[in-house]
């Protein structure tokens, strides 16, 4: 139950949605976007989101392509989890959110809805990000496409009325090797203690992380030390370790360390998978 | 015939197509809505409430703020029905509002301004009990109380049972070999599907109808006749079909608040409807305990002396934290015949949502620290648990810790339930089983048993009617919370009236004005009080039926017999008389007319119950045990410490099974039940005392998909006072849950465990500490 009123409107295309954000905000009334709405319902209910108004995106065609154009999967950022599961064009971005929340939630949850969300594990993001991704961004000036490392650092960054339309893979990427695990306090739901998502490029591994701080990340620091092959996967583990970036986590999932415990463990399963180190 | 049969739930049809209605499916066009505020603070002074922008808020009829009487509560009456002065724990109710809608009184609730004072919290059942530990309740000598409870003025204990059996010196001095341990375990909850709803309403003439998703609707009536000085007559209580109970719907709260909300707007009906988060933390919580197992035996094994310590967090309110603790002092020991034993059990207040009931009553609690300190003991004397188990296990003729001399009907058959735990699990293939470098296969065990302490003078009434085509309605008290009870009673109708089962119609919801007082559907009794019920009203309608049919036949009752729905002629079956022409009185061909409404009645009380002494425990508690032996075979990551739980085994005595698949669906729903407090529910409070938690988000239950392999077994040693030998089996299969799993994991791993939840991190922190790292 939301307690406060707000407005909803359900534009037919991108340049309507816009019009829309603009009068609503000329209006004051805070609008959001939104497509999935289950942040909007279940953070609304504790008075942790209000917005004045709220604009539907699913009503736009763009945000429900799911093809491959020009060498490149084009994902609509309206598209649910299951949809995206289901067709699984884009095997490693299906193994992440196929373990966020839960089957009834992944209907609803859709790409953008997650990659935009208040719920900070984000890790829809983590895929994209290892793919150097682009994102397909409308706003009063209309569309323009860019580099997710452009708009996403720890949440996404947008200009005043803008929103995702689409993500743009590389077909190259798509049939990489790689690697998604999701480590939670216990058993096989719950938010992640850590969620490592990483690939193999050109026998370079590429690693992002959810869980681990109040952001998703991806860190050249991290994939430098990784990709010492010199060193053994443990060298490089313990590296990593002492170079985490950021302030790990303590919280009512799992203390730091513990955490910075299952990141270990984590890493090494990584290695394994990519480069088969217990083969080395 | 029925017994035994797996008949379909009566109300499966309803359930299953999603018609079935719940408290909340009831609306009136003049029903009201409340909303409650609640404290953001675990132990803090009031200092002032400003209601005044709330009041004027669109929609609101009354704002409602807490009053210093009266005080409520089961035992002790210590707990305001909305907080007066103070709050006590994280979620307290503080004010209410009632309005027009639902959204209207939410709206107005996030104005009520509320200014605290913050007071020392006390976080952990041994932080109350330090000598200088803030006082929660500082009146607690001059709160009213039953007789039989003893809080301790100026101290934080709500109450205090004690167990004195045999020596205990004799009993060290046998016992070359004694092991001693502590365990313990924050509150957590039952999470229902249904979250706690209720509706009140008092009508001009004064009668009040309270419409609750309760567990004991004629307690409801009770205590709002007592607490508010009203006739017991004008209090009417309606209970439909209720979403999961597990002891969580026993307690009455939430019923007193919507009377005082219905009083303030004239008496409209108004509605409470619990939130998610309401429901885990505001409303009744499953208790937390600290305990201390010592235990001392022979060389070989056998059992001398027991010396235990339960602490049981009853948070901020002793409601039914006192029942628990003297409960938990009855069976304080598991199933084993002990000559020696001292027990202390304590209610203790902190500043926690506060305890009630919870599936198993303290058993699965003190079990999880006795029977983890049995398998320590086994380790220690280098014998098989089970063995040590076999040879202490409680038989017909030893005595129970409150000195009960026990019979073979008394107490179910724990060496065979053990024995076929022994089959089921292989047991013959070893407890800890090396699949690969990282991979542990580790079975775990305990033992279990329980008996009821509830009144002494409970009972349970049933009444029979009869529709023209002659079938029955039962009607009682009794509510169907989801066990299928009341399909079980028609079952137990249908078998001594010897008719279909599918002649019996069954009432679902219970009125306190027209069914017959259930006690409460509490304690795995239902079987039991109704059905002893039942069958006395079956006695009566056969009577009945019996006498009319003599004089239209023309011989003796005792010549008649009754089958199909009939009463013929014994030995003479082509002489009969159908019930349909006899229940609603004979007419004869003339239209002369005899006999008239045949209605049957029945009542159960059960018999010689005591209390307990005060200083001893003395006594005879509870009628019967129900036995069981269980167990949990796991996959352990000697890496990361993670597990899967692959199969959970249970064998219950539960003496003779009614229906099969009813009684499987009790013993796995409940096993499903404690493998999820055992290995993840609980709840997380920071220094404060603050639930961090409190949502379904970060308070995760078992998920459908999730579940182990469960294998069910029962053993059937009849209890002569049940109903064709049946034995309580709504519980039983929870209580070893936490245990078993503790005490698999602690093989798996290799340290002992003496915490919950069994998530891999108490496990790394354990290994950790003992400086096992990799």
């Amino acid at each position: 139950m939301i307690s406060y009123d707000f407005e909803y409107c359900r534009p037919t295309s991108i340049e309507k949605a816009v019009h829309c954000y603009q009068a609503f905000n000329k209006q004051q009334k805070k609008p959001v976007y939104y497509s999935g709405g289950t942040e909007i319902t279940t953070l609304g209910r504790l008075n942790k989101i209000r917005a004045g108004a709220v604009i539907d995106l699913k009503g736009i065609s763009e945000c429900h392509v799911l093809q491959f154009q020009d060498n490149q999967l084009v994902m609509g950022s309206a598209i649910s989890f299951s949809k995206l599961k289901e067709a699984n064009l884009f095997p490693l971005l299906s193994q992440t959110i196929s373990e966020v929340a839960d089957h009834t939630a992944r209907s609803s949850i859709t790409l953008g809805g997650n990659v935009c969300g208040n719920i900070f594990y984000r890790e829809a993001v983590l895929p994209l990000l290892l793919t150097d991704s682009q994102v397909k961004i409308a706003g009063t000036a209309g569309t323009k496409q860019i580099s997710i490392h452009e708009v996403f650092n720890k949440q996404v960054q947008l200009q005043e009325g803008e929103f995702l339309v689409q993500f743009l893979t590389d077909q190259s990427y798509l049939q990489l090797p790689f690697m998604s695990m999701k480590k939670r306090k216990h058993g096989a739901i719950g938010y992640p203690l850590v969620t490592v998502a990483a690939i193999l490029k050109k026998s370079e591994i590429r690693v992002a992380f959810s869980g681990l701080a109040d952001f998703p990340f991806r860190d050249q620091k991290i994939e430098n030390i990784l990709n010492q092959k010199k060193l053994s996967a443990e060298d490089r583990i313990e590296q990593v370790l002492k170079n985490v970036p950021v302030n790990v986590l303590d919280d009512v999932e799992g203390s730091a360390e513990y955490r910075l415990f299952v990141l270990k463990n984590t890493l090494y399963d990584v290695l394994v998978a990519l480069e088969g180190v217990e083969n080395v | 015939m029925s017994i035994g049969q797996s008949i379909l739930r009566k109300e499966a049809q309803e359930k299953v197509t999603g018609r079935a209605k719940y408290t909340d499916d009831f609306h009136s066009s003049a029903m009201l809505h409340a909303n409650m505020i609640s404290s953001d603070y675990a132990h803090a002074q009031i200092k002032s409430i400003d209601i005044s922008e709330a009041q004027k808020a669109p929609g609101v009829r009354a704002v409602l703020t807490g009053q210093s009487s009266p005080l409520t509560g089961e035992e002790i009456h210590d707990r305001p029905i909305i907080a007066f002065d103070k709050v006590r724990y994280h979620g307290e109710p503080v004010a209410v509002i009632v309005a027009d809608t639902p959204i209207l009184a939410k709206r107005a609730a996030d104005l009520v301004k509320i200014t605290y004072e913050p007071l020392t919290v006390v976080n952990t059942p041994k932080d109350a009990l330090l000598p200088n530990a803030p006082l929660i309740h500082e009146n607690l000598e001059s709160y009213q109380r039953i007789q039989h409870v003893y809080p301790e003025p100026n101290t934080n204990i709500a109450d205090r049972t004690k167990i004195r059996k045999g020596i205990m010196e004799k009993g060290w001095a046998e016992s070359p070999i004694t092991i001693e341990a502590n365990f313990s375990f924050s509150p957590s909850d039952h999470a229902a599907i249904e979250t706690r709803c209720v509706t009140a309403e008092i009508r001009p003439d004064g009668y009040i109808l309270i419409s609750s998703a309760s567990q004991s609707p004629f307690q409801i009536k009770k205590l709002i006749s007592s607490y508010f000085k009203i006739e017991n007559g004008k209090v009417i209580v309606n209970t439909p079909l209720v979403g999961g109970g597990y002891g969580g719907k026993v307690p009455v709260q939430l019923e007193l608040i919507a009377y005082i909300a219905s009083n303030a707007v004239g008496g409209r009906p108004v509605k409470l409807l619990n939130s998610r988060e309401e429901d885990l933390i505001s409303s009744p919580v499953h208790i937390g305990l600290d305990a201390t197992v010592k235990l001392g035996c022979t060389k070989d094994g056998l059992l001398k002396a027991a010396e235990l310590l339960y602490l049981f967090d009853s948070g901020a309110y002793s409601d039914k934290g006192a029942t628990i603790s003297r409960a938990a002092a009855v069976s304080c020991t598991g199933p084993y015949h002990i000559e020696n034993i001292w027990c202390d059990s304590l209610c203790v207040y902190t500043n926690h949502p506060y305890a009630t009931a919870y599936r198993g009553f303290s058993h699965s609690e003190l079990l999880f620290a006795f029977e983890r300190t049995m398998d320590m003991l086994a380790e220690k004397l280098n014998m098989d648990p089970l063995e040590l188990r076999a040879k202490n296990a409680i038989r017909p003729g030893d005595t129970t810790p409150t000195q009960f001399f026990l019979n073979s009907s008394t107490v179910g058959s724990v060496p065979q339930c053990i024995q076929k735990l022994k089959q089921n699990m292989n047991w013959s293939e070893g407890q800890r089983i090396v699949k690969s470098d990282r991979i542990i296969r580790a079975k775990g065990i305990s033992c279990i048993w329980k008996t009821s302490t509830i009144d002494t003078h409970a009972s349970s009434g049933v009444a029979l009617t009869f529709n023209p085509d002659g079938s029955i309605n039962l009607i009682s008290g009794l509510v169907e919370i989801g066990t299928g009870t009341k399909t079980v009673l028609a079952q137990i109708l249908a078998e001594k009236m010897k008719m279909d089962v599918n002649q019996i119609h069954v009432q679902m919801e219970v009125d306190t004005q027209t069914s017959p007082e259930h006690w409460k559907t509490v304690a795995s009794r239902g079987t039991l009080l109704a059905g002893r019920a039942v069958l006395k009203a079956a006695d009566d309608v056969i009577g009945q039926l019996k006498t009319i049919a003599a004089r239209i036949l023309i011989c003796s009752p005792d010549d008649l017999e009754i089958e199909n729905s009939r009463v013929y002629i014994k030995e003479e079956r082509a002489t009969y008389l159908d019930f349909k022409d006899i229940a609603y009185g004979y007419q004869y061909t003339n239209g002369n007319a005899i006999g008239g409404q045949i209605i049957g009645r029945g009542s159960y009380t059960q018999r010689n119950l005591t209390h307990i002494d005060h200083e001893t425990g003395f006594g005879k508690p509870g009628p019967e045990w129900a036995v069981g032996a269980q167990g949990v075979e796991i996959e352990f990551d000697t890496r990361d410490y993670t597990y899967k739980i692959l199969t959970a085994y249970s064998v219950m005595d539960i003496g003779k099974v009614l229906n099969y698949k009813a009684a499987l669906g009790q013993v796995m729903g409940a096993m499903s039940m404690g493998l999820g407090f055992a290995s993840r529910e609980s709840f997380v409070f920071d220094d404060q005392g603050i639930v961090q938690n409190p949502q379904l988000r970060t308070y995760i239950t078992p998920h459908y998909g999730e579940h182990p392999k469960y294998v069910v077994d029962f053993v059937q040693t009849p209890f002569i006072d049940g109903p064709y030998g049946a034995r309580g089996i709504g519980e039983h299969g929870l209580i070893g849950m936490p245990a078993a799993l503790g005490n698999a994991l602690s093989i798996a791993s290799g340290v002992q465990l003496h915490q919950l939840p069994l998530v891999p991190e108490l496990i790394w922190r354990t290994k950790e500490k003992a400086g096992g790292t990799l």
